[in-house]
């Protein structure tokens, strides 16, 4: 055997060196610009579209509760553990809505990075100016709110506060993306402001300001306050107990009175009683999506409001016609 | 009280469309002793109208509703079938199985089905302060052609609930006889269901039948007390609502609870002096 020559040993060590730089640089890549996306797990539509909005391609955000059921209610399923367990981030609307599902399924998966306090945690609800805070709580009112009421998301105003506490929990958990999501974050900041000043044209020109309402639930007390909207009464005062015939006559002889402009429900109820209650009384019942996701069209958190400003115009002039 | 009349009306009338139909195929069920089937009916409605929503089907299309009939008739062949004098696997046990498996597939159909499927489950709860007039006559009707059908062959229907064994040696098809039974009860039950909700079918089926039974032996002694009872339980469940400004459904369940636990009371005062 011929000891080898200088060229060959040459090569021999230039090829090494080319190998081990080349693994070097894979493993030294990652951490520069990881291919991979933090998974985002939150709890409703509304709050994946505005995660999508703040995330961009770092992000893959993916909600427990389909756009068209109750957030109040969902069955756990296996595959919800399994997201949980991988997830970067968990996003809530908090605020007790999720109190009958969510606190079970984060335990369950035993993600220590997404439990309250963990740095994966955001509650989404922490920087919104929350209202109806009740003075006392008792289970003879219905299923209520302690900490106020958990449907903010309709005021499209509160768009802002929910981005940014999203956007704090994933500087938290990705501090080398911070630049990226906040500029994103601020970029949909200032898409929102330019949309909510369309949307109050709209309602000014629909007439909006000043309006009288009855909502099925107390879901629409956001929405009616960002646009200027009187809700008078509920179909369903107290959540989860169906009305006593007492409330409903009472209800049917207010609307009688002939100042309530429209009967708002959610698409997620029975629309019996409030169909009968419209036909009683010729207030026009429109049935509205209060959540990204509810219809296939729906993508954005600005194709909801589109969209109920689409619904809401028809239904207010033919009440008026009427 | 007064001002509430007119919005009360409906409702109270349909009360009393699902009492006149109901105390009678009640007396059938106690006595066979199918307590639940009305559930499980109902509950194969419902898995009826699921399934039609996989092809797309919206909720209150007619042929959602073609498809819960179809179902209950289904449901109306496994009892029929089902039902045997010397079998060892008692029929209450057929009506369980059918009632779970039936509710746990309608929970794995709707779990992905497409939007709106969510409203089947109000099937169940009914919603009685939404009856209207519509309501009132169609169910009016449907129910005087279940009880033609009743009064026609009453002889059939009555012997082969209550004494099986002699409906067969007299040369009767019982279990032909069986599923027109289970088809007229299905038909009946998964309408009065929807408006009334299964907690309220379910005590105007058996309520005033077990109370006639403590208090009579004949069909017709029966019939007058379990009517009597049913427009009684309507009559005050009603005002019980208004005064505690409750839901109408709820109020009558417990005024038919209320109402048994009196009739039992005082049956031996009643029956001692008879």
């Amino acid at each position: 055997m011929r000891p080898p020559d200088a060229t060959t040993r040459a090569r021999a060590l230039a090829f090494g060196a080319a190998v081990l730089l080349g693994t070097c640089g894979a493993l030294v890549a990652p951490a520069r610009s990881d291919p991979k996306p933090l998974s985002v797990i939150t709890t409703t539509e509304d709050l994946a579209a505005i995660a999508r909005e703040v995330g961009g391609e770092r992000v893959r955000a993916i909600a427990l509760c389909r756009g068209y059921q109750d957030p109040h209610f969902v069955d756990a399923k296996p595959s919800y553990m399994v997201q949980l367990r991988n997830a970067a981030l968990f996003v809530q609307v908090g605020r007790d809505l999720e109190i009958g599902w969510a606190p079970g399924l984060l335990n369950g998966a035993r993600n220590p990075r997404i439990l309250p306090g963990a740095p994966g945690f955001v509650d989404a609800s922490a920087q919104v100016q929350v209202i109806e805070i009740p003075q006392t709580v008792s289970r003879s009112q219905g299923d209520v709110h302690p900490y106020g009421n958990p449907h903010y998301w309709l005021d499209p105003a509160n768009g802002a506060p929910i981005a940014r506490a999203i956007r704090d929990g994933l500087v938290r958990v990705s501090p080398a993306d911070a630049a990226l999501f906040e500029r994103r974050c601020a970029e949909f900041e200032s898409r929102l402001g330019a949309a909510v000043a369309r949307w109050k044209a709209e309602a000014r020109s629909l007439g909006l300001a000043g309006r009288k309402v009855v909502t099925y639930h107390r879901s629409w007390s956001y929405f009616a306050r960002a646009f200027d909207l009187e809700v008078v009464d509920f179909v369903e005062p107290r959540p989860g107990i169906p009305p006593s015939p007492n409330h409903v006559q009472d209800l049917v002889a207010r609307m009688k009175r002939g100042d309530v402009a429209l009967l708002v429900m959610e698409d997620f109820f029975d629309p019996r009683l409030p169909r009968r209650i419209s036909e009683q009384t010729g207030v026009p019942l429109v049935i509205l999506p209060t959540s990204v996701a509810d219809e296939p069209a729906i993508r954005t958190y600005f194709d909801l409001f589109d969209r109920l400003f689409a619904a809401i115009g028809p239904a207010l002039e033919g009440g008026t016609r009427r | 009280m007064i001002e509430q009349l007119p919005f009360l009306m409906w409702p109270f009338l349909a009360l009393l469309c699902i009492a006149g139909i109901h105390v009678y195929l009640g007396l059938h069920v106690v006595e066979r002793e199918v307590i639940f089937v009305d559930l499980s009916l109902a509950q194969l409605a419902v898995l009826g109208a699921a399934v039609a929503t996989l092809w797309g089907l919206d909720p209150h299309d007619p042929p959602t509703y073609a498809a819960a009939l179809g179902f209950t008739v289904l449901g109306a062949a496994v009892f029929s079938f089902t039902r045997s004098e010397r079998g060892r696997v008692p029929q209450e046990a057929i009506i369980g199985i059918v009632y779970a498996v039936a509710a746990a597939a309608t929970v794995l159909i709707l779990n992905n089905a497409p939007h709106g499927a969510e409203h089947i489950r109000d099937v169940l709860v009914g919603q009685l302060l939404a009856v209207g007039r519509e309501d009132v006559l169609r169910l009016a009707l449907l129910y005087t052609g279940v009880g033609a059908l009743h009064v026609l062959w009453r002889r059939k229907f009555l012997l082969i609930s209550h004494d099986p064994a002699a409906a067969r040696a007299a040369g009767i098809n019982v279990k032909g006889w069986d599923f027109l039974f289970y088809v007229t009860f299905g038909i009946t039950v998964t309408a009065s269901v929807e408006l009334g909700g299964v907690l309220v079918v379910f005590s105007y089926l058996i309520v005033p039948s077990v109370t006639a039974v403590l208090f009579a032996r004949g069909v017709g002694t029966r019939l007058a007390i379990g009517w009597a009872v049913a427009a009684l339980a309507s009559a005050l469940g009603m005002l019980t609502s208004v005064w505690l400004s409750a839901p109408p459904g709820a109020s009558v369940v417990c005024v038919f609870g209320a109402l048994l636990v009196l009739a039992a009371l005082a049956r031996p005062l009643i029956t001692r002096r008879a």
